[in-house]
């Protein structure tokens, strides 16, 4: 019998199994958690019917792993040319949802799917698209990376254009995923000096964007907030309480009881209840799953035998990870309010979706099957990367 | 592989950043719990954050007209936190501040008052109420231009609290058919039976309990937004109410009565028009909506001669007699089993025809008439009953609908004596709504439609729900005994019973009601009249039922109490009909051949208005910026320009005060007037520079 299913996980969940057990260990936490943080959402809104919102994060839950499951079936090689197209998509995609998508507190960043009647951010899809294609460029380049207008050039134009449009609206998710491309950037060897330059570039980016943006006011007084230590953000206060009051094994499940004065405890603050209702036993494991989930992805680094490979899979770990530590960070106290949620915990509707996707490309990177196929496309993919160069 | 050395050098450089910020945020845990462990623990017992409504605003309920029946109006609460203001501003503004709230609460003095606010300033209290009475939004308005509270809530202390509550611009007027709601929802009428619609959705936001016990609301907006409730647009039509209600009270205090009602109902959309209880207060004193008689459980009661009109139905539908066969009443007394039916007139009618025992109301004749067709089969009379479906409720819009009783053969408490008895209106108990809507069943022609007095649901101009009328009955009886019935109907007030009431100018039809009350199971002296009927005969538009409940003195029939009630609210309601009154009215006066004396106002509205009289106009010159005078050439108006434009003070004798309001304070200009109507002089003449004009004194007439 366990046999069987052994050799069902084997037969059908290819990868790493190490990171097919904490994403689904994070789901399960995921589940529960937010069941419980929806209570005062679900009296608010839907008339107390708390399992309304169980079933749409369950099912979200399952659509996210059902995607990364597609994912990870489909070779890595691939992932380079589906970036780009999606990068293409992508920029226009940023610019409808700008001026047209709806609103949520001010910001325009979501834009909702005709047919199934599903609000997305582009955003999402931008950021994958970016790590993809930046992966990609530098894998191209490893041979001439100190070459600044071949190699650097197109890398920091993409980035700055993208993280640009990103900022318009979110300027957090902009700041965070350019940190995450120059940290990527740093792996990917180039050399320091045009990083401190794509610092200087990104800081011009995203400065205007503040300025011309919706969320400008928003952003300065966040971290004006932040700064001054005699006034505590109410949201940063009702988490404090919450994560002391929490103690050392927690309140238990489900008795939480800043979820109902803390804003979004099933979003932004998800980190705070769970140390609230698990304590800092459930803190710390949540902390280590992430951690232990970088180190797969820097593992497979390791392994792998193409840079592509190895790249997109530090960028994508690091992405995630770092949206992770962001908002454990904000809960804590060490950042500014952001309103980062915490990837694969946090009750988020579509972002689940993409967060699947970029854990199936991570898989697909740690088979080792796909790898040796990767030879054989490569001189195509040169051909499309070439055409894509002007650009 | 240098190139893959040192990515992977690089990347466990990054993992080691990232795992040194876990630390860090683990650290952070760690001394959030047991460094500033108590503090924020402390800090989760003291703050007090709690989610409260936020009201929705009550919608309102407008009659037939779009007039207001009740809405809802903010008021508020004075308070003050005495300790906020400054001393220099207390000391400054205690006296005359409670000089004024003296003078306007007119309940104690200028220095209780003073003393009143000094004591909880000295006493550190942060909570006063200055006064139990609400005041209304101009109040607030003034009261916060006083001293120290023009300072306002963070320098003066003051606190005004919203308070909504429900306002009726018609105080009394079918105050219980609009009803109310209490805080445990409980109530009666409109406001009741539609309060899922009127309340809306309350809202809630999170509020922080601040010093004095006061909440405030910790976000600007509130986290699930209220939503405002649905208006309701009855059929009640306000003029007729207040006709029927004014005729009402006067004949209830005439005859001493001890309630009465009045529903009226247009025939062929059952809309109810006016519905009206009043009921003697407690005190003895005036009258009072209290009971809503007309459809309420108390409303129940025997309804005497006015349900001969179904035994007529049943015995005319029957097949079983004619109006012209007669009957014999003999001296008015006839034995059924052990009981004697009594006819009113003592000595009785002797013979006379079906139709007369009708007009007069003979209990003799037809109960006889009854007993005799149906007594062998009283389950064929009660189905004609049914067929009427007066035996349920009606399931009308409001609440708490009384349910009709009858009693049926062949079940213990039926009696030999039970159906003549049922046939002239006793041993069964129908609410003044049924009665009407049966007879509101002949007067259409047999169609009998469900009584309404909701016709919509709305909010703003957006229909939410829409009420039709509701076909009840297609045909309550073949047209041949509908027709009988209405003249049998026209012909209680041209020659029987009602005979009273009788006009030239227009028929009604209808029929009188006088029941013996039955308390403690004793019939008594006392009477229970009614008089259920509709006009015009010939082609019926309203009708109406009114029912007087204990008059005392010596005519207390339903011909000599209730039904000149009907007549007087009759004769209003047609004087005022157009659609009714179609008849020339010798005194109408003809046309003048003068020209109607138009002054000056605004071009187009002057003109539409014109067109509309068929008043032949046309526009002089120029009209430069639309304000006109009029001058009458060879009987038509010519629009003169009136030159309001130019930097002058302008002609606006003539004007509507509104309009003349409008071009002078466009102007610059203040305004004060005296009297009422338009223009006849102003303090500064036309076409003196506007900027050496300050106050302009306007005198209408």
């Amino acid at each position: 019998m366990m046999q069987d299913f052994k050799n069902w996980i084997d037969r059908n969940l290819k990868g790493d199994p190490i990171i097919w057990g904490i994403v689904i260990i994070l789901s399960i936490i995921s589940i529960v958690v937010v069941y419980s943080a929806t209570g005062s959402l679900a009296y608010k809104k839907s008339g107390g019917d708390t399992e309304k919102y169980l079933l749409d994060h369950s099912i979200m839950i399952a659509l996210g792993l059902f995607v990364m499951w597609l994912a990870h079936k489909i070779p890595y090689r691939f992932y380079g040319i589906i970036g780009k197209s999606l990068l293409f998509v992508s920029v226009p995609l940023l610019l409808i949802t700008y001026i047209f998508g709806s609103s949520i507190n001010e910001a325009n960043r979501w834009l909702t799917i005709p047919v199934i009647n599903r609000a997305f951010q582009p955003s999402d899809i931008a950021k994958l698209a970016l790590i993809a294609t930046l992966a990609s460029l530098l894998a191209k380049r490893q041979k001439n990376i100190d070459d600044f207008k071949n190699a650097f050039l197109p890398m920091i134009v993409v980035i700055g254009l993208v993280c640009g449009l990103i900022g318009l609206a979110n300027m957090s998710t902009a700041i965070l995923l350019l940190s995450t491309c120059l940290l990527l950037l740093f792996i990917g060897r180039v050399p320091m000096k045009y990083i401190a330059m794509v610092i200087l570039v990104g800081a011009l980016f995203l400065t205007s964007a503040v300025f011309l943006g919706q969320r400008g006011s928003t952003f300065f007084s966040r971290i004006e907030r932040f700064m001054d230590a005699d006034e505590i953000p109410f949201q940063a206060e009702q988490s404090f309480i919450a994560i002391s009051t929490g103690g050392i094994a927690g309140k238990g499940p489900g008795k939480s009881e800043q979820r109902n004065t803390l804003p979004h405890p099933y979003s932004d603050f998800i980190y705070a209840i769970i140390i609230e209702e698990y304590g800092m036993i459930g803190g710390a494991t949540v902390l280590f799953l992430y951690l232990a989930l970088l180190y797969r992805g820097m593992r497979i680094v390791a392994s792998s035998t193409k840079p592509f490979g190895g790249l997109l899979s530090a960028g994508l770990s690091f992405a995630l990870v770092l949206q992770a530590m962001v908002n454990m960070a904000v809960a804590v106290g060490l950042g500014p309010i952001t309103g980062l949620p915490l990837p694969l915990l946090s009750m988020g509707g579509t972002s689940l979706m993409f967060t699947g996707f970029s854990m199936g490309i991570i898989l697909s990177i740690s088979r080792g099957d796909h790898q040796d196929s990767a030879e054989a496309v490569s001189e195509g993919g040169n051909k499309l990367r070439k055409s894509f160069q002007p650009a | 592989m240098n190139i893959k050395r040192s990515i992977v050098l690089r990347v466990r450089v990054a993992f080691l950043v990232v795992a040194l910020f876990a630390g860090a945020i683990f650290y952070r845990i760690v001394h959030l719990q047991f460094v500033e462990g108590e503090k924020w623990q402390a800090k989760s017992e003291t703050i007090n954050f709690q989610y409260r409504q936020v009201s929705a605003t009550r919608g309102n309920i407008y009659a037939a007209d779009g007039s207001l029946l009740a809405t809802s109006l903010p008021f508020y609460r004075v308070v003050i936190d005495p300790m906020v203001a400054k001393e220099d501003v207390f000391a400054k503004g205690i006296d005359s501040l409670g000089l004024m709230l003296s003078a306007f609460y007119k309940d104690k003095s200028a220095e209780s008052y003073r003393r009143m606010i000094k004591d909880a300033r000295s006493g550190k209290k942060r909570y006063l109420i200055i006064n139990r009475q609400q005041i209304g939004y101009q109040d607030m308005q003034k009261m916060s231009r006083w001293p120290i509270f023009r300072n306002g809530r963070m320098g003066g202390g003051v606190i005004f609290e919203k308070v909504e509550k429900r306002y009726r611009p018609f105080n009394n007027l079918a105050s219980r058919t609009v009803g109310f709601v209490n805080e445990d929802k409980y109530g009666v009428g409109i406001e009741y039976s539609f309060n899922e619609y009127l309340e809306g959705q309350n809202g809630k936001a999170l509020f922080q309990r601040i010093a004095g016990g006061s909440w405030k609301p910790v976000f600007d907006a509130e986290d699930v937004k209220p939503d405002d409730g649905y208006d309701i647009l009855t059929t009640l039509d306000v003029n007729i109410q207040d006709v029927a209600e004014t005729a009402l009270l006067r004949q209830l205090q005439a005859k001493e009565a001890a309630f009465g009602c009045v529903i009226v109902m247009e025939v062929e959309t059952g809309h109810i028009k006016a519905l009206i209880n009043l009921q003697r207060n407690k005190n003895g004193i005036g009258y009072g909506e209290n009971y809503n008689f007309a459809i309420g459980d108390q409303g129940l009661t025997e309804p005497g001669s006015t349900f001969k009109l179904l035994s007529m139905l049943a015995l005319l539908e029957e097949g079983k007699v004619n109006l012209q066969d007669s009957i014999d009443t003999g001296n008015g007394r006839f034995k059924f089993y052990d009981r004697y039916m009594n006819d009113s007139k003592k000595g009785g009618y002797g013979k006379i025809t079906v139709k007369e025992a009708f007009e007069k109301s003979s209990n003799v004749a037809i109960s006889r008439l009854v007993e005799q067709h149906f007594g062998h089969q009283p389950s064929k009379f009660m189905a004609y009953v049914q067929e009427t479906g007066l035996h349920q409720p009606l399931s009308f819009q409001l609440k708490g609908e009384g349910i009709p009783y009858f009693k049926t053969p062949g079940q213990k408490n039926w009696y030999g004596t039970t159906l003549p008895w049922l046939s002239i209106g006793y041993e069964a108990k129908l609410t003044p709504l049924h009665t009407l809507t049966f007879y509101n069943a002949i007067a259409n022609n047999g169609k009998m439609v469900k009584p309404m007095l909701v016709k919509a649901v709305a909010r703003g101009n957006q229909i939410h729900e829409r009420y039709d009328s509701e076909v009840l009955r297609k045909s309550i009886a073949s047209s041949g005994t509908i027709e009988k019935l209405q003249q049998l109907l026209e012909g209680v007030v041209q020659n029987g019973t009602a005979k009273n009431i009788y006009t030239d100018e227009y028929r009604i039809a209808g029929k009188t009601g006088t029941a013996q009350k039955l308390i403690d199971g004793r019939y008594t002296q006392r009477y229970y009249t009614s008089f259920a009927g509709y006009f015009p005969a010939d082609n019926p538009k309203y009708s109406a039922i009114v029912v007087i409940d204990s008059p005392q003195g010596f005519a207390a029939y339903g011909g000599d109490v209730s039904a000149p009630v009907f007549r007087e609210i009759a004769d209003k309601i047609y004087a005022q009909d157009l659609q009714l009154n179609k008849k020339e009215n010798e005194k109408t006066y003809l046309a003048n051949a003068t020209l109607p004396y138009i002054q000056a106002g605004r071009v187009d509205e002057l003109q539409m208005l014109c067109n509309k009289f068929g008043i032949s106009n046309h526009v002089a010159g120029e009209a430069a910026d639309g304000w006109v005078k009029s001058v009458p050439v060879n009987r038509s108006i010519q629009w003169k320009p009136n030159k309001t434009e130019a930097p002058v003070v302008p002609d606006v004798t003539g004007m509507s005060l509104r309009d003349a309001l409008y071009v002078l304070e466009n102007k610059g200009i203040k305004v004060v007037y005296q009297g009422k109507g338009r223009v006849k002089g102003q303090s500064i003449s036309p076409g003196t520079p506007a900027n050496n004009a300050y106050l302009i004194n306007l005198v209408l007439g």
